[in-house]
């Protein structure tokens, strides 16, 4: 296979893998919560300026690898009690609100960190050779980091008994609350463990992207179409559809433009949503 | 007085004031808020095509934008390579609008809820980067400019946008009656359908309404709305641009539609209004203000549902209100996603 | 009103491996009320929706008026002439009274007319107050359908089924959750229709169902148990037995 080519697919691999776990986050929020989070993508963004900023202040990226996500927790459950669960009721009002939430963070970035935007150099520095060609070690890194997290994060989510609860609630918030599952807590631990992950997915991809306030924007519709593609409800069909359309459009940019890849995902994804809602492959819950 | 004359003399008294900003304005020193207003006029009608899909039929459209960009393109490239006068780009522009929201709403109408909203998105998303990457065509990112032909030309008299008062008033005008005309739709048998639908689509279909074709109805209805905004847009500014084609630009128009009410009919008017106004003062002296109309997105939904026109809604029936418990109360216990009745409720005519 | 209200053939429906409407064949008689009754679960609202076309039948022919509407959308149904009423009262709650029925008489008589007042129908406006005046709402027309009581959005669902002018009417437990006095008016009205109107009526009431229905099908477990006239279901032994299973508070709707 031509060197280029094969460079694209990795590093499609490795954005796949990355993009997973932003949108199994958005995926839990959705399913469990009902709320299209349009912040979600600037969540990300959070994540890759949280890394970047602690990485060169502290001067350890792994640092920020450990204290990014656990901001994301907290600031998902601040969220979800401030924002979420007051407009919940108006259930198609949260995109609304999500979208004020975006506004409100992107501007929060610009006016703090700034309009310019930077990049970071890898933490781990170097190639390694990979199928005949010299491949950045950090992005492997970042991949087999990736894969680690989205393995724990499925670990957790059918062996622990707050996964367990998370899956109940998912599955039927009545029969949840009659067994004594503390319902309004759970989702509240869903939306900060969502945007935790999303803040995870930031700081893994910090050293291999622009670090900028708009970086969300272009996230966040890649997002959507691994859930929509993989299937509402159906995680692992989201991990499976966002390692497939990174890698995809990845191979389909090295013989056509960025664009016309992004236009042919998003029309295939209209498909998806009209002939098939339930999404590509079986499993799906709802 | 009756809560219907109420709001007729407020809709008198507002319609008044429009029409006298280009005189009044100068006079304070404030030339310059004339095209503010015009500008609001225009960005009204986006959120009126927001509001009559989600107030009235109950369909949250995220990809208005793109049916604005229809409009502003059908308009600039009509212009531009096929020199037509005003009005001909003008229906052009709408026509292509509507159009694409019949072929697009085909497909968008079948699905309902979130899933309704995703595919608007991507719908637009679509288009925008179609357009970006066509830029022999829409000029993409920079994109396109052209002079606007005069608007009347009889024999030596001609009215054309380069007078900031005319150009207005042909503005006033056109919203003016894309407003009419939408009022009258909401208040005859199809924008019945439209409330059928939107409160209980079950119902509706088992009382004999094809849901599908009432929901695509609206749906380029509010299109033909979105295209008129975009038209009358690229008038204003003499060019068209990919970059306004953005989801962004839908969302602004939610907000817009949202703040003022989303199911009040002049509500998009009071949410642009609102939010334009504060920006043109806000953006002078703190850079940040975004952060603002985000928190008061927020707000909004939270404590004031109904938005703007809700609220005054609300203080009109405050003050007219006499008896008629029963009405105040039905409509004190109004679903706020929903309307302030259109049509004001029989009360004693007590006095004048 | 036609000999013969509803003719179903062999009609079925599974939800995966369960079989909720089991080869159901029946004619329902024209010019009688009839009623369907059985344990929960027996099928009966899933039969209806088979028969408004909400749910589609994995097989068999539904007949009315000499047509097969088995496949048909269920507006186009309503346009038909079948209309129904559901077990949880459905109507237009953010909407008055008035502008609920005249959604319906307006859809009726298929006026779209986009750039005309509602209030203009002069006919319509009529019409609307006949039908408020024919259920019991006279006095309510401005209020909004959610700050009814219970039994008076019953009685407005009624009037938006009989503004599709029907020839057949499905009632889903019409006087489901009603007291003693609203149950005494709903039943006299279900009745006056039935005379000019084929009734086919869900209930749980036997008491209701034994004192007005002419014609009666038991259904049980998807499919047909027993019909007859009252004494004769009355005095069926396995109907009492498919009733027995079921203790006095599961049968309440």
């Amino acid at each position: 296979m031509n060197e280029f080519v094969l460079a694209l697919a990795i590093n499609g691999l490795v954005w796949g893998l990355i993009i997973a776990l932003i949108a199994l986050g958005l995926s839990i929020i959705f399913g469990l919560l009902d709320v299209i989070n349009m912040a979600h993508g600037d969540f990300f963004m959070l994540g890759t300026v949280g890394g970047l900023v602690i990485a060169v202040s502290t001067g350890s990226f792994w640092l920020a690898l450990l204290i990014v996500p656990l901001i994301g927790l907290l600031l998902g459950a601040a969220i979800e009690w401030l924002v979420i669960r007051p407009t919940v009721r108006q259930a198609s009002l949260t995109i609304v609100t999500t979208f004020g939430l975006s506004m409100i963070i992107q501007e929060m970035v610009r006016a703090t960190y700034g309009p310019q935007p930077r990049r970071m150099s890898a933490p781990i520095e170097g190639t390694i050779p990979l199928f005949g060609i010299d491949y950045d070690l950090y992005r492997i890194a970042a991949a087999i980091f990736s894969a680690l997290c989205l393995a724990a994060f499925f670990l957790f989510l059918n062996r622990t008994k707050i996964g367990t609860w998370i899956r109940a609630v998912r599955h039927d918030p009545e029969t949840a609350t009659a067994l004594g599952i503390p319902v309004t807590q759970i989702t509240a631990f869903t939306f900060a463990l969502g945007t935790a992950m999303a803040l995870l997915g930031g700081v893994i991809a910090a050293p291999i992207t622009t670090v900028e306030f708009r970086t969300g924007i272009d996230v966040l519709p890649f997002c959507f179409m691994a859930v929509i593609i993989g299937g509402l409800g159906n995680l692992q069909g989201t991990v499976a559809a966002a390692i497939m359309l990174a890698v995809l459009e990845g191979l389909v940019t090295s013989f056509v433009d960025p664009t016309t890849a992004r236009i042919a995902s998003l029309a295939f994804m209209s498909a998806v949503l009209l002939l098939r809602p339930h999404g590509l492959f079986s499993g799906a819950t709802r | 007085m009756t809560l219907a004359r109420a709001r007729l003399i407020c809709l008198a008294v507002f319609v008044l004031a429009l029409l006298a900003v280009p005189y009044v304005l100068p006079a304070f020193g404030a030339t310059f808020w004339v095209n503010i207003v015009a500008e609001i006029l225009i960005w009204s009608l986006l959120a009126a095509s927001v509001n009559l899909l989600l107030g009235f039929t109950g369909l949250l459209s995220f990809g208005q934008a793109l049916y604005f960009g229809f409009g502003m393109y059908g308009v600039a490239l009509s212009i531009n390579n096929w020199d037509v006068g005003f009005l001909p780009a003008l229906v052009i522009g709408i026509a292509a609008a509507s159009a694409m929201a019949f072929v697009t709403g085909i497909f968008a109408v079948r699905l309902t809820w979130h899933y309704f909203a995703i595919i608007t998105v991507v719908f637009s998303l679509i288009f925008y980067f179609a357009a970006m990457s066509t830029k022999w065509l829409t000029g993409g990112d920079d994109g396109l400019s052209f002079s606007p032909p005069p608007v009347i030309e009889i024999g030596d008299f001609s009215l054309t946008l380069a007078d900031t008062t005319a150009q207005y008033y042909v503005i006033l005008v056109i919203v003016a009656v894309a407003f009419a005309l939408k009022a009258l739709v909401v208040n005859s048998p199809l924008g019945l359908n439209f409330k059928a639908v939107r409160e209980n689509d079950r119902r509706a279909a088992l009382i004999g309404i094809n849901v599908f074709r009432t929901r695509l109805a609206a749906f380029v209805i509010a299109g033909a709305l979105a295209g008129t905004s975009g038209a009358l847009f690229a008038f204003f500014g003499r060019y068209a641009s990919a970059s306004y084609m953005f989801y962004h630009v839908s969302g602004e128009a939610i907000v817009w539609a949202v703040v003022g009410g989303s199911g009040a009919l002049l509500g998009p008017l009071f949410g642009t209004g609102a939010l334009i106004v504060f920006r043109e003062l806000a953006s002078n002296f703190w850079e940040n203000y975004l952060l603002a109309v985000g928190a008061i997105t927020i707000l909004v939904v939270m404590f004031a549902p109904r938005g703007i026109a809700g609220a005054w809604n609300d203080m009109l029936l405050a003050l007219t209100a006499r008896g008629g418990r029963s009405a105040t109360t039905a409509i004190a216990t109004a679903e706020p996603a929903g309307d302030a009745p259109d049509h004001a409720p029989t009360r004693s005519n007590a006095d004048g | 009103m036609a000999d013969l209200a509803l003719r179903l053939s062999g009609v079925t429906k599974r939800f995966g491996g369960l079989v909720a409407v089991d080869d159901v064949t029946i004619d329902f008689p024209g010019g009688q009320l009839n009623a369907i009754i059985g344990p929960n679960g027996a099928g009966k609202t899933t039969l209806f929706n088979l028969i408004t076309g909400e749910t589609p039948a994995d097989a068999g022919r539904i007949e009315f008026a000499g047509k097969d509407i088995a496949r048909l959308k269920p507006h186009e149904i309503v346009r038909r002439g079948v209309s129904r009423t559901l077990q949880i009262k459905s109507v237009f709650g953010g909407l008055t009274v008035v502008d609920n029925i005249r959604a319906a008489v307006l859809t009726h008589r298929r006026i779209m007319a986009p750039f005309r007042l509602v209030s203009s129908f002069a006919s319509v406006s009529a019409r609307t107050d006949e039908l408020i005046e024919e259920v019991g709402l006279t006095g309510h027309h401005q209020t909004l359908a959610s700050a009814l009581s219970y039994g008076d959005v019953a009685l407005l669902e009624m009037a938006l089924a009989l503004a599709a002018e029907p020839k057949l009417l499905l009632l889903d437990e019409p006087i489901c959750g009603m007291g003693p006095q609203e149950t005494e008016r709903a039943v006299a009205m279900i009745k006056r229709i039935a005379k000019r109107v084929d009734v086919i009526l869900i209930e749980h009431d036997m008491e209701v169902v034994f004192d007005i229905a002419d014609f009666i099908m038991v259904m049980a477990q998807g499919g047909i148990l027993a019909t007859g006239t009252a004494t004769e279901i009355a005095s069926n032994l396995d109907v009492q037995e498919a009733y027995l299973g079921s203790p006095e508070d599961e049968l309440a709707c």
